[in-house]
This record gives C-alpha cells, structure tokens and sequence, in this order.
C-alpha cells in the first residue's frame, strides 16, 4: 500500500515488525525482498512521486571546497526512488579483491567477503533491470568481438565489463508491487527527523517522522533499517544526539569520516595500430538487450604487486572543449552543455572558453553535418525516445585514438568526511558539510596502475599509450569527486573500535539498527556502487527475515 | 469409465481425448466440426441443440466441457450442457473454466475470490457458464469446475506462437513495469492430467468444486517472453515502451483484427497478416494477479510440470512448426 503522510491523522504512533527509512535502491531493495513473508513493513519516504524543490532544499548543505565536490543538493535525489531516479544506469559488482584486507591499502578490509554476497547479486542485477548477472565479456559475447584485435596479456584485462540498467528507476519501476503488498505500508511526504534510542543507549525506542507541512508522527519497529543514501545516513546519526551526545554510533568518532566517492578523469593517448575495425571501443548488446561495454582492468595478482588500488578504464574521445578534434558532434555536445542537466553536463563544463573557442566549434558542427546529423538521429531514437537508453555518447572511431576515461578506488581517508553545521533545514535538522578529500595515494595508486597499461600496450605490439605523468594529478581531480557515488560514512567491520555496522549492516551496541547504503562500504573499489548496494540491502532483508523467524518464505516478490 | 469430451478439437480437448484413450476410457470426442482433424471416433455435435446433446449426455458416466468459441456459446452453452444433464440422469460435470472470471482482480487469487464479470466479454461469459455449474450442483449434479491461468506447451497459439510471433517482429520484448505481471502459465498436459484426476474424484453430490490451475514456478510476463525470446532465436529483445504497446494494441492490431475479418469474409488468405496485439493482451501484462493453485495440488497430491520443462516443450513445437 502506497499512501501520503496527509492521509494519517497527527501525532499518530505507527508499529510494525520492520520500519525501513528511504526508498531508492537500498530501500526498495530491502522492501522488496521482505514483502510476502509475514512481517509488517513501514516504508517512510521523505518525497513523493514527483520531484519538488522544496523537499530537494531538505539536501542542501556547505561545501569545504567547491572545486573538489558538488553541492549535497546535487547529484542525489529526495524522491519516491531516490537517486536512481537520475542515475546512469552502470552496473558491475565489486571484486572479490575489494573485500579483501590489502596490507598496501590502510583501512582496507571488508568483515565479508565476495562470496557472502554472490547468492544476491544475480537478483540485484535482475531488480536493476542489467540483465543476467555475467560480467565476463569473452564467456557473454564469446571472444571473437574482442576491444583490440590481437591484444594479448596476462595481467592486462580486456574481458571485464559493465552492464546498463536502463537506467532503471525503482521507484516507477516497482511501484506496482509495493502498492499491491498487504503486508508493506509505504508513507509518502515522511521524514525520518531522528532515531530515538531508548536511555540504555542499546535499543532503538522510536523514529520520529515530520512532513513539509507540520504534520508530525512517530513510528516504533521491532528493526529499523536506514536507507537514506551515504550522505543522509551520516546525517541522520549525527543529528541523533539526545541520548548519545555525539550521534548514535559515534563513539569512535567514525560517523561521517573516510568518506569516499571515486578518482576520475580522461587521460593519456591510446594509439591503436592498423585499421578502426581491430577495436571495438562501443557498446556490445546482450541476448536480454541490455548494453554492455568491455573495459581495461588489472588483475588481482598484479594490483597487489605493484600495490595499487582497484582501477578500470574505458575507451573516451578526445577532450570536447578543445575544438582541435574537429569532430562536429563533440562541439555540439559542447555548445548544448549548459541545457544539460548540472550532473550531466559537468563534466563537460571543462575551463573557460573564448569566443574564438566557441567559433570554432561552430565550424565544427558545418563542417562535419553527415556525422553531426546521424548521431542526433541515433541520439533521438536510441536515447531520448527509448525506454532502453543508449548509455553515452559513442562517437564513430575514425582515428583509431583514445583517452582512457579512468575510474579508480580511494584510499580510505579519516579527514575526508561529512560534518553538521548550525544551520538547519525547515525541518530542523542540522545541515551537512562535505568536505571530501584525496590523498596523494590515490594518485600514485592509477599511476602505478597506468604505468603497467604502457608496459603491456608496448608489448603486445598491437598500439601504443603514453600519459603525461607531470599532469596525472591535475587530469584525475579536475572535477573534483566523482558525482553521486558516497561511500564509507558509517563503515563495515568487525571491530567496534574501528568501524560502525557490524557484517550484517547493524549498528554496534545498538541491537535493532541497520543501515543499508554505500555509507557502510569500508573501501570504494573501482566499481559503481548501487549494484552491490542492492545485493548488500537483499542480504540483510534475508538477514532481518532470519532474526524475526518470518513466517513464510520469500514469495519471490523480487524477481 | 465412458466420457463425453465438448469442444474436443480444441487445443485441450484434443489431447484429452488422446490421454484418456490411452488411459483406457472409453471417449466420445465431440466437436462442432468445424475444424477437419483426425481424432478417432469423433462426433459432429453442436453443444447448443439441447436435445441431441440430452441423447448423447444420456450413455455416459462424464462430460468434459472444454467448449472455446464467442460469447453465446460459452454462456448459452453452459446453461444447455446443465439442461441436458440434469435430464440425462446427472453424469459428473467437469468444466473448464478461466482464471478470467476473477477478472481485474490483482494479488494473490485463491478459489474463493469474488467473480469480476465487468472485465470484458470473455469473463463476463465465463462467469455466466460459472453461475450454471453451481446451479448443477444445487440440483444434485457432480461438478468440478476448472480454472487455469494461461495453458500453454505444444499447440498454443495463444501462449507460444503468438507472444513468439509478436517477439519476432519486436513487438513484444522486455516490457518493464508494463510486463511485470504473473504470467500463470499450465502446461495444456498439466491441464489433462487435472481433468484425470477430476474424473476420479468421487464426492458427495450437490457440492461444486473449484480448482484454479496454474504452475506455481511460472515467472512474471517479462522473464517468459524473454525466455521465450531466447529459445527461438529472436534476440537480443527489445525494451518495448509503453507508448508503443499502446499505439499497437489500440490503433494497428484493431486495423489487423479487420483486415483478418474482411479476408476471411471474402475467403481469402489471413495469414499473411501480421499478429493483432488485443489491448486485452498487454493488460495482462501488466495485472499483478498470481494465481494460488495450491489448493488442487494439496488436495490431490498434483505436482506441476516445471517451468523450465514446459517452456521447453513450447519452444520445440513452436520451431518445429516454424520451419
Ligand atoms: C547523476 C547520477 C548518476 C549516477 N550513475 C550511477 C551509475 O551509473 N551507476 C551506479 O552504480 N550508481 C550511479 N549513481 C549512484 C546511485 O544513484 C546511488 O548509488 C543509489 O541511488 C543509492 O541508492 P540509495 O538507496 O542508497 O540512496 P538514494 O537513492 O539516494 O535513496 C535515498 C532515499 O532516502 C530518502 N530520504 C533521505 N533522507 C530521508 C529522511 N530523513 N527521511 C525519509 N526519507 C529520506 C530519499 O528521498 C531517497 O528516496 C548515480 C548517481 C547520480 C546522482
């Protein structure tokens, strides 16, 4: 059942067995997979259906250094669906090395392992709308349709890929389901405004939920399971402070710190011998229609010899803001980035550009129609019409040259965090301060890696790479943080001392408090993050229905 | 054990006759003969004249009425097939309903469930033949009244040739929020094999019972259409929107439905025209209704065919036909 917080009368006290807070991937997740087992679910979302700006306003916050990361009122979303109601779509789970405890990596080490999740990731990919859940391009599209015509190495892989949700919002997409659930009540326009324990400080008594519009209410559940998003669990921890003075789980002081997003950039020059038809540098299409692209990845073995982080890397196009490239598309995308939407068009938006800059890509677009003409065709059928969108940009390769579009794992970091500030939202909730931080190990990390990427290039005879090592630092934090990715705010571990949720996403020392969300990921690997957030989230609802002896089982309500 | 089959050139009724045979009953196989078929021993009877049903009704111990066809035939026909009987000395009554009659009913739909005849015609009638089994059994008569959700194996065009037609033309394909409705499929064996058993079954008269029938493995629409998909070699599927589901089943397939109809009138090939699309069909795509047949396989100890069985099974008729 799907209602608004309208329909329920003030100061009402609600129960139930489970009451989950959030409804993006992490939450639906858990919803999902709990519906038909006999508990009762209250499901409490501070948005509607219907993005609003004043419920987004609810996000805002301060920045430490607005070059280094965009405003927490950007890239998420405070909707029915949460963020994914703008997500791009890429899926890939993370590797069994970014469980593992790296002894090069401080901080590193997952109290699970990849095998403890592999029973749920077939069904996340499925709930994102990805597909089989087969991430080994060569075993999917057999290895005749490989990235580079004879490329060979042992350590240098070409074979990983990434799948495309469409992108999938979980919100519309399930909806159906959660308003037919007898056993899920889902309350819309409802903020959770604190997590209130009870004076032991080891149980959670009640939830306080507030609307827009005054309305208040409390919820009391036998479990609660936070699923607000990585920035929002920091939050709510933090501000939840009548009983422990410095947030619920914050003893160590851990709450909001090592917060990660992910190192990325286009760089370096990959130039490819032979004709444009030895690479395969675009999107390959699955039995179940699904885009799939492969893309450059270093073996385990090899990342812990050179003792880097976890790193890919995908086929790019030459930079868009210099008109150089000639290619009129590039400077369409250029000249259209201020309609697109700031996630999208940021990192578009690269330096100043002159008008002569500007002239030029003018000429760009008359100089080059035909191509400039079929790709607003393709644009127009494969994306903005379809239902199944074409992920990105994919340019025809006349030149047989690339960038590297890199994306790479953070080092885990204590002063990299989320902080509250005085000022507080119309709920009264205390606001955030993101101050995100890199550390020159990251950079060393891709340099490290990028180093053995011109080793095998060289000698596998089929291209050549170079990158400019003097500019690696400026070429990975031009944008700043990686958007939309916010990982390690309330961190996994078996150690109280050291981390806030235990292996099973709960709380230390608090006996009935989950969170479920990117906050609890001890490490970022080099993987987007809403695949594992979503198997993550369906293993602790199999977790919660274990501890509550549920009744039935699973009536597969999330397949 | 001697048993009258209605409706016995239709796609269950014809392997109901082969399995009783070879079960040793002794069958009547009837059917109004419009189709040419070569089941042995079979009858011209129209299941709407009262008297020669009465006569043929009078020397068996059973009736099966899987009697397909428009509206008056389902309803009318049911009200003459209970007519008859009840003159002929009440044999038991096996009678092949529809998981329609629960109509826009959407959750999990056990036998008890209330009736939706405003859903269409197709539920409306099947309603209707409903309201004369109980009436049957009110007048002393055996009835067992059977519901299957979408019968589908060797011979469905409904359920393998159509929904593969319409994959192979994209038509059809990953439908998103639009297919994500329980598919109910039954194997028209498992139907079959339900009906045995409801031959057997000896209870007290003038008590009616309802089974629905529907493997309780069956995937949602989009995973079936997919496998389906997958089997006869038409992907990869596309993502099919809304918009488009929409612009086909309410603007082309009515266009095609008329088109077939006016070849047919004048007694030409239909063929050649591509699969209508009702929008019937893709709102049960989207009708979040799982038929709970646990009932039946509790009661008489029935396992269903598995789901990846009976695909498999539907995939080689359907490229059999095919090429
Ligand atoms: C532009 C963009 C592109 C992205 N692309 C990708 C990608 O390609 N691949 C990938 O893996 N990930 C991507 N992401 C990240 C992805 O969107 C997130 O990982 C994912 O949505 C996180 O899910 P979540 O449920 O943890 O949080 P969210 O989706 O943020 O959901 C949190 C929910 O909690 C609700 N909420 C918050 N506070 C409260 C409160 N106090 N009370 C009640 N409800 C509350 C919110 O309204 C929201 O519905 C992208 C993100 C953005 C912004």
């Amino acid at each position: 059942m799907i209602k608004n917080i309208s329909e329920i009368p003030s100061d009402t006290q609600l129960e139930a067995d489970v009451c989950i807070i959030g409804s993006g991937a992490a939450g639906l997740a858990v919803a999902l997979s709990l519906a038909g087992r006999g508990l009762k679910i209250i499901l409490l979302e501070s948005g509607t259906e219907v993005f609003s700006k004043k419920t987004q306003k609810l996000y805002a916050g301060e920045l430490a250094d607005e070059k280094l990361h965009s405003p927490p009122d950007k890239y998420r979303h405070r909707r029915f669906g949460g963020s994914t109601a703008i997500w791009g779509g890429r899926c890939m789970p993370f590797d069994p090395i970014d469980f593992k405890q790296r002894d090069y990596i401080p901080q590193s080490g997952w109290p699970i392992t990849h095998a403890d999740l592999a029973p749920y990731f077939p069904v996340a990919n499925r709930l994102l709308e990805a597909g089989e859940y087969a991430y080994d391009a060569d075993t999917v599209f057999g290895i005749n349709k490989p990235m580079f015509q004879g490329f060979a190495s042992d350590i240098l892989m070409t074979n990983n890929m990434e799948r495309f949700s469409c992108p999938t919002n979980v919100g519309s997409r399930y909806r159906q389901r959660l308003s037919l659930a007898d056993d899920i009540q889902v309350i819309l326009g409802a903020n959770c405004t604190g997590i209130r324990l009870n004076t032991t400080a080891d149980h959670v008594d009640h939830l306080d939920v507030a609307s827009l519009d005054g309305k208040k209410m409390a919820v009391k559940a036998k479990q609660i399971v936070v699923a607000t998003g990585g920035i929002e669990v920091a939050r709510l921890l933090l501000a939840s402070n009548d009983i422990c003075k410095t947030g619920i789980g914050n003893q160590q002081d851990l709450v909001g710190r090592y917060y990660q997003c992910h190192i990325a950039g286009n760089l370096g020059k990959l130039t490819i011998l032979g004709p444009t038809s030895n690479v395969r540098h675009g999107y390959e299409v699955s039995a179940e229609g699904i885009y799939c692209r492969r893309r450059l990845s270093l073996t385990e073995e090899t990342q812990q010899k050179i003792k880097a982080g976890n790193m890919v890397a995908r086929l790019h196009f030459p930079k868009i803001v210099d008109p150089s490239h000639k290619v009129g598309v590039l400077s369409g995308l250029f000249l259209a980035k201020n309609f697109i939407s700031y996630e999208y068009g940021k990192r578009l938006k690269d330096g100043q550009a002159s008008l002569s800059t500007y002239l030029k890509h003018f000429s760009n677009i008359i100089l080059d129609p035909i191509d400039t003409f079929r790709f607003l065709y393709h644009w127009l059928t494969k994306r903005t019409l379809a239902k199944r969108k074409f992920p990105s940009v994919i340019l025809s390769n006349k030149s047989n040259q690339f960038t590297l579009e890199i994306h790479s794992e953070q080092y885990p970091n204590p002063d990299s965090r989320i902080t509250l500030i005085d000022e507080c939202d119309a709920l009264g909730m205390p606001r955030v301060k993101v101050d995100w931080r890199y550390l020159p190990a990251d950079i060393e990390s891709v340099r490290r890696s990028l180093d053995v990427f011109v080793e095998e290039f060289r000698k596998s005879g089929v291209g050549n790479f170079e990158f400019d090592a003097s500019k690696l630092e400026e070429d990975l934090t031009r944008f700043g943080a990686y958007g939309g990715h916010h990982i390690g705010t309330a961190r996994m571990g078996k150690d109280p001392e050291t981390s806030v949720v235990d292996a099973n996403c709960k709380v230390h020392h608090v006996d009935n408090l989950y969170i479920a969300s990117s906050a609890v990921f001890p490490t970022s690997g080099q993987a987007n993050p809403t695949l594992t957030i979503a198997a993550l989230s369906l293993r602790l609802a199999d977790h919660l229905a274990q501890k509550m002896q549920a009744p039935c089982q699973s009536k597969h309500v999330v397949i | 054990m001697k048993v009258l089959i209605l409706g016995a050139t239709g796609h269950v009724g014809s392997r109901l006759v082969t399995h009783l045979n070879r079960q040793g009953y002794e069958t009547i196989a009837a059917s109004r003969g419009r189709l040419n078929t070569n089941i042995p021993g079979r009858i011209t009877l129209d299941s709407l004249n009262l008297e020669a049903l009465t006569h043929y009704l009078k020397g068996v111990d059973a009736v099966v009425n899987c009697v397909a066809g428009d509206k008056h035939s389902i309803g009318k026909g049911a009200d003459i097939l209970v007519q008859a009987a009840i003159v002929a000395g009440k044999p038991k009554i096996i009678h092949l309903s529809t998981m329609s009659v629960y109509g826009g009913h959407e959750g999990n739909i056990t036998e008890s469930h209330a009736f939706d005849p405003t859903y269409g015609w197709y539920a409306a009638a099947k309603c209707e033949a409903e309201t004369y089994m109980q009436k049957y059994a009110a007048a002393g008569g055996q009835v067992i009244s059977f519901r299957p959700g979408c019968v589908h194996g060797p011979g469905s065009h409904l359920w393998v040739s159509r929904p593969a037609n319409l994959l192979r033309t994209y038509r059809l394909g990953d439908l998103g929020d639009a297919g994500d409705g329980w598919s109910n499929l039954v194997h028209v064996d498992d139907v079959v094999r339900a009906i045995h058993v409801g031959l057997k079954i000896s209870k007290k008269a003038g008590e009616a019972l309802f089974y629905n029938l529907a493997a309780p493995d069956s995937p949602r629409w989009n995973q079936y259409l997919f496998d389906l998909a997958n089997g006869i070699d038409a992907t990869p599927i596309k993502r099919i929107s809304r918009l488009q589901l929409k612009l086909d089943s309410k603007i082309l397939s009515p266009a095609i439905k008329i088109a077939q109809i006016l070849c047919r009138k004048a007694r030409r090939d239909a063929s050649w025209l591509p699969e209508p699309l009702p929008p019937s069909l893709s709102r049960l795509f989207e009708q979040h209704i799982f038929l709970n047949a646990e009932k039946f396989s509790n009661e008489y100890d029935f396992t269903y065919m598995s789901y990846a069985q009976s695909l498999q099974e539907s995939i080689s008729w359907y490229n059999d036909i095919k090429y």
